[in-house]
């Protein structure tokens, strides 16, 4: 419901923006503010894409053209890549889906543990520093952080490339190679992302581990003559684990929105990328049809969380 | 040790103050001893927090002062290495980059503050407001608050601003309205449970008027969460719009820190040649400097306010 309403309210920005704008897209695109490519169009240009969008209809009829396109997938065209927004979005969302998909997994796994390891020696003085580290780190948006990263292991150290995906024009000999050259590749924006949403999962691990084993079933399982391990596993864990797999949704939206700058301190094709680049030549379908794609899949994964969390905890779902 | 040098500098403050202080009705006195105080209660974190933002309000005030050339003329050689002549270098149009990291404070300050002023107490007093009304005011509220929680806040506000255009009051406007639910929330949940306390009970049940009893009552009680949250609302203001500056819709009559980042990254080959290390570094260090250092004092408010009040930390 909540979910429903909210994709609502983003469908109808997305439609009344360019709409009650003064004037309208097409005289901001011929104009020259900012960017690089200047779009000049003639007045008789300007009528046909006016025509074209169905801008010069009323609203209602409008609205239904919209909602009608958007049942059947189509997002319009691009005006920059003279190609459909979904075959622009398609090509360049699977980096993005890759990136943020390897970031979660990899900070919620070192989360977890670095959480109980915390929690563990929570009486030492290691953990007191683990803290403050993570902490600052949380701190500094993705995409400075993803600066410094650039400018330590692909500028100073030469480790790492400062742009792309893939090699241009390698030639693989084996499927084995150019998997490890995209890996090589989305290395440091995958780090950087991991690092800056670590602390959540961190911290979050850590605060239920502390107070979950103060409970009774933790002080039975002992009684009963349990491994270290186990209590700490099995029963310990298990519990904790809960709360991280709604983190895990709320994570993937904020880094959704983190990944559209980090991939351009990386010059990474993703969607992020592919933003910038229509935001300079303000190619207004595309930008439209990004925020729809991004939105789409922040709700999707916040109902899956939803979802698979009524399903762990059957406490929730009653 | 350092934490044992910073009380003890306090205590001296202190009592500083207080030997100075022979007419006990002298307010500026008073007024020391009180910040001394509140200034002690801060861990090291948090002062070294503090004297920061002091230090970067202070460089955005003065900027006029401290600078020699104006942000935005051409005084010199095109990407000049730091020197005598220019501090800290030129840019690619000739620019000092220690003038525009000057002024540049003044913008991101400016937003911050404006956006978490506006949001805070804005979002605050509805907060307030529909709790203490209940009913179906609350409701309809708490509907609209949770779409507002809910919704991509960069992605939509990079749409917003590209059809909007560059312009700093749209990015301040866009951001209050994507900022303000947080605090609403929190204000509404403390009023509940202030309205129910006894003494509430017992200043209504002397006649105590509405508008009374939220100003004196419920709004001095809710201020303290709010003024955390609020810090919290402008250091993500500062970093959303550095954001926007970093992807080309930053206002371009302004130089900000992140339309610095935006020019030295757009720069063609920024990582071939030595340029990034006077061009790409001052904003990049300005920034984390000045987000490192609201952090540290929000923290250290949440602590200092309630060591059991837990406020949910993320946007």
């Amino acid at each position: 419901m909540r979910l429903l309403s909210t994709l609502f309210v983003i469908l109808a920005i997305n439609f009344f923006l360019p709409r009650v704008m003064p004037g309208d897209p097409f005289t901001t695109i011929s104009s020259d503010e900012i960017g690089e490519e200047i779009i000049v169009m003639t007045e008789e240009q300007r009528l046909y894409y006016l025509n074209y969008y169905g801008l010069d209809r009323p609203l209602h009829e409008q609205l239904l053209v919209y909602m009608k396109n958007l049942m059947t997938g189509n997002l319009g065209r691009s005006i920059y890549y003279k190609m459909p927004v979904s075959d622009v979005i398609m090509l360049h969302l699977p980096w993005t889906i890759l990136i943020v998909a390897s970031a979660t997994v990899i900070s919620t796994v070192s989360g977890v543990f670095l959480g109980t390891l915390s929690a563990k020696n929570r009486k030492n003085g290691s953990d007191r520093i683990m803290m403050t580290c993570m902490i600052a780190f949380a701190e500094i948006p993705p995409f400075l952080l993803g600066l410094i990263l650039l400018l330590v292991f692909s500028v100073h150290l030469r480790l790492f490339p400062l742009a792309g995906a893939v090699t241009p024009f390698a030639d693989y000999n084996a499927p084995l190679e150019q998997a490890w050259d995209i890996m090589y590749h989305a290395f440091l924006p995958v780090v950087t992302l991991s690092l800056t949403q670590l602390t959540g999962v961190y911290l979050l691990t850590r605060n239920t581990l502390i107070t979950v084993t103060t409970k009774d079933y933790i002080r039975t399982a002992r009684a009963k003559g349990l491994g270290e391990k186990t209590v700490w596993i099995r029963h310990a864990l298990r519990n904790a684990l809960l709360p991280v797999v709604t983190r895990t949704g709320f994570m993937i939206g904020i880094m959704m929105g983190g990944v559209v700058l980090v991939e351009n301190v990386f010059s990474y094709p993703g969607i992020g990328m592919t933003l910038r680049s229509a935001v300079i030549c303000r190619d207004y379908p595309l930008i439209q049809g990004i925020l729809l794609v991004t939105a789409v899949s922040i709700l999707v994964c916040n109902l899956l969380v939803d979802k698979i969390y009524g399903k762990l905890d059957p406490r929730v779902a009653t | 040790m350092i934490k044992n040098f910073v009380t003890a500098g306090n205590a001296r403050i202190i009592s500083l103050a207080q030997a100075l202080n022979i007419d006990r009705n002298n307010r500026i006195n008073r007024v020391v001893i009180s910040t001394a105080e509140a200034f002690s209660r801060f861990s090291t974190e948090g002062k070294i927090g503090i004297l920061g933002i002091i230090c970067i309000i202070l460089i955005a005030v003065f900027a006029p002062v401290i600078t020699i050339y104006p942000p935005q003329k051409i005084t010199g050689d095109s990407l000049e290495p730091p020197g005598p002549r220019h501090i800290l270098g030129t840019d690619e149009l000739g620019m000092d980059i220690w003038s525009q990291i000057c002024y540049g404070a003044r913008i991101s300050l400016t937003i911050g503050l404006a956006v978490a002023f506006v949001a805070g107490f804005a979002g605050g007093a509805i907060g307030i407001l529909a709790g203490y009304i209940g009913g179906h005011v609350d409701q309809a509220l708490m509907r609209v608050i949770d779409v507002t929680m809910a919704l991509p806040s960069f992605p939509l506000l990079i749409v917003i601003s590209a059809f909007l255009g560059p312009n700093i009051l749209n990015v301040i406007i866009v951001l209050v309205l994507f900022s303000w639910a947080k605090p609403a929330r929190i204000a509404r949940s403390q009023t509940l449970s202030l309205k129910k306390s006894n003494y509430i009970i017992a200043a209504r049940n002397y006649g105590a008027k509405p508008f009374y009893l939220l100003w004196r009552h419920i709004f001095p009680e809710v201020m303290p969460v709010l003024f955390v949250l609020t810090i919290g609302i402008a250091s993500h203001a500062i970093i959303a719009e550095t954001g926007l500056a970093f992807l080309g819709l930053g206002d371009p009559t302004s130089k900000s820190w992140g339309m610095m980042l935006n020019h030295a990254t757009g720069f063609r080959s920024i990582y071939f040649t030595p340029y990034w290390q006077w061009w790409l570094l001052p904003p990049l260090f300005m920034l984390i400097f000045l987000l490192l250092c609201l952090a540290f004092i929000s923290r250290d408010m949440e602590r200092i306010l309630d060591p059991k009040l837990k406020i949910k930390k993320g946007f």
